[in-house]
């Protein structure tokens, strides 16, 4: 149909071409999205003022929208790492759900002494997600499953069992609400005394560095970006691809359990229906706008971050759908993987040769 | 005991009904070897279009059209961008879902938790009916149609010109279009019809199932659907039963609930999940002749690739 002129790949897009493609898509989403808004009803005055001058250039804002990065900032270099080695983790809710079982089940059956609580807790959060990986890990690396589809049905499964817990064992027994106890004060994070603003920042802030490091100075950084390009060609070269696969992956699958502890500990201060709601989104856009690059990938968790604040905001005074969210990171998501294929392709005539 | 049976029966075509709908729209969408991850949100779409349209004064019938119409328009940008701009289907797909449960919950606003009257019935479930009608309530001409669906879509697939074109496409692009087969044209057009089935199933469970709308009514059912696909090996046959199998897990819960049964509500829920899981495992265990996955699903088909 539209092969009469040929696709072909570039090899290389060149850095102006890619940033152009780049900047048109992020532009044209955000604009998209903003005439959805619109058309939902927001005024487009509250649009400027929640998203761009609430959010980014008021303390407060500022100090909500970084509340709101940590997490993220776990989630998106999770899967900054998972995209290097083209490893589709759908399932990052489930590990987060499983991070915050974990860490609500230490918190909650007072395990250990309160010095070591917080840390254990933690712990048991990144061993969780990592545990809840291990199956689709398993799977995908012994008889070639999709790991697409098992990450998925055990994200699902994840939410059921918080709310089997939730609605069981775990029913706040004063108010009778599907919420945990609140946890006691050993159990939270400090706060640094700004907003919402919690010592978890550091958590994500370490963990996003670590990645970084791991990614763009290790060898298994090395053998990582390898395996995304070719593995087959990885394998030829004698790189140990399995094992460099299971240890990332199961690292990602820690990191978003990580995240969910950190929600729990941070700013939850208990475990309730709503905790994990929103991070496969926000880990697919952020690793995807980042290039899968982990610096990149705390920047923007900090902008998504801004789009989780406004989000609220615009929940509350125009009592607009917190779906809002999720509507912005789509549609930018669309666009900018549409405006990938320009720098991706280009189209030429067929040559033909002519007969002698 | 037995009235608890004809309860639970009488309202499994409701819970059986969207999946199984949904389910074949990504068997012909995915035989044609597109992934499509998007039905939860196209399905959010389609609910929210066809109870919209009705509470605007449309006649039901009308309303599931626009539910249909709805989500082939979102499916349509799907399809340009993984078809067209060889976009990452994976991706797409999960922007796809964003875009819907985002629009639907952003615009849906004024129309939630407002009843209509939507598409009844062949039966009532009122209080003095007997066993037939109570059975019929919940059947209608859409229950219908989608049964009568499963054969076509099989027969299509599995005995026409066009299904074999499609199925090609899907295993081999390079071959069939060698063959003259327009890969594109092909690709769309089952992305297209994915998209007015899986908007068929959303309008389904607003304006035929519960007559309301809420925000998040898919509730996941879009993502049990790409589950049971897998379950069903993409084979419309297979697909029936696995929505009767999944549907009937589903409504089991609130049929044990009206009884007062103490069932682990949530743990029971995981059901489809976790047979789904068992079906990958099982199926690679039985080695790659077990896999029925279209061999070309999920990649991107470029002419001068071809081999």
């Amino acid at each position: 149909m539209l092969d009469s002129a040929i696709l072909v790949r570039r090899q290389e897009p060149g850095f102006a071409r890619n940033a152009l493609c780049y900047a048109g898509g992020l532009a044209a989403g955000l604009a998209l999205s903003v005439l959805l808004l619109v058309w939902a009803g927001v005024p487009p005055q509250a649009i400027v003022n929640e998203l761009v001058v609430e959010a980014f250039f008021t303390a407060d804002g500022i100090a909500q929208t970084t509340t709101a990065a940590i997490p993220l900032i776990l989630v998106g270099v999770a899967t900054v790492i998972t995209m290097r080695l083209q490893f589709w983790n759908i399932g990052i809710e489930g590990q987060l759900w499983l991070g915050a079982i974990a860490a609500a089940w230490i918190a909650l059956g007072d395990v250990g002494p309160e010095a070591t609580r917080l840390p254990l807790m933690l712990l048991a959060a990144f061993l969780a997600g990592a545990a809840w990986m291990a199956l689709p890990l398993l799977l995908k690396l012994r008889w070639g499953v999709s790991e697409v589809i098992s990450t998925l049905l055990l994200g699902s499964v994840a939410f059921l069992l918080v709310q089997h817990l939730l609605f069981g064992v775990w029913r706040d027994p004063a108010t009778g609400f599907p919420i945990s106890a609140a946890f006691d004060p050993a159990e939270r994070f400090a706060p640094l005394g700004w907003g919402q603003l919690h010592a978890g920042l550091w958590v994500a802030l370490a963990a996003g560095l670590l990645v970084w490091l791991l990614l763009d100075r290790t060898r298994l950084g090395f053998y990582a970006k390898a395996i995304g390009l070719n593995r087959t060609a990885a394998r030829a070269a004698g790189m140990p691809v399995y094992r460099s696969i299971a240890l990332l992956v199961l690292g990602a699958g820690g990191l978003c359990g990580l995240a969910g502890a950190v929600i729990l500990a941070g700013t939850e201060h208990r475990l309730n229906q709503s905790v994990g709601v929103g991070y496969l989104f926000s880990g697919i856009v952020i690793a995807f706008l980042a290039r899968s690059s982990p610096l990149a990938a705390m920047l923007i968790a900090f902008v998504v971050g801004g789009v989780f604040t406004a989000g609220g905001v615009l929940k509350v005074f125009y009592s607009v759908s917190e779906a809002v969210v999720v509507l912005i990171q789509g549609t930018v998501l669309m666009t900018v993987l549409i405006s990938h294929f320009f720098s991706a392709y280009r189209l030429t005539r067929p040559t033909w040769k002519t007969a002698p | 005991m037995s009235g608890f049976l004809i309860g639970w029966l009488a309202i499994l075509p409701s819970y059986a009904t969207p999946l199984l709908l949904a389910s074949l729209g990504l068997i012909l969408c995915e035989r044609a070897g597109v992934l499509n991850l998007g039905p939860e949100g196209l399905m959010a779409v389609g609910a929210m279009t066809g109870a919209a349209t009705v509470l605007l004064g449309a006649d039901p019938w009308v309303g599931l059209a626009a539910g249909i119409g709805a989500a082939m328009a979102l499916s349509l940008v799907f399809g340009l961008a993984v078809v067209v701009f060889r976009a990452d289907q994976t991706l797409a797909g999960l922007a796809v879902v964003a875009i819907g449960l985002g629009v639907t919950g952003a615009i849906g606003r004024p129309f939630v938790q407002q009843t209509f009257d939507g598409i009844a019935g062949f039966g009532t479930a009122a209080g003095a009916a007997g066993t037939a009608e109570r059975l019929l309530a919940h059947l209608n001409p859409v229950v219908c149609g989608a049964l009568l669906l499963v054969m076509a879509l099989w027969w299509g697939l599995t005995r026409s010109r066009l299904g074999l074109r499609l199925r090609a496409v899907g295993e081999d692009p390079a071959t069939a279009d060698v063959a003259g087969v327009d890969v594109q044209a092909v690709q769309l057009a089952a992305v297209l019809a994915c998209g007015a089935l899986c908007g068929l199933a959303g309008a389904y469970l607003s304006v035929a199932a519960s007559h309301v709308w809420v925000e998040g009514m898919v509730a996941g059912r879009g993502w049990i659907a790409v589950a049971l696909v897998i379950f069903a090996r993409w084979e419309p046959r297979r697909a029936l039963l696995g929505a009767v199998i999944f549907g009937g897990a589903d409504a089991l819960v609130p049929r044990l609930q009206a009884i007062g049964a103490d069932v682990p509500t949530y743990l029971m829920m995981m059901l489809p999940y976790l047979l789904t899981l068992a079906v990958l495992v099982g199926a690679s265990l039985v080695g790659r002749a077990g896999s029925a996955e279209p061999e070309r699903l999920g990649r991107v088909y470029l002419r001068q690739d071809k081999h």
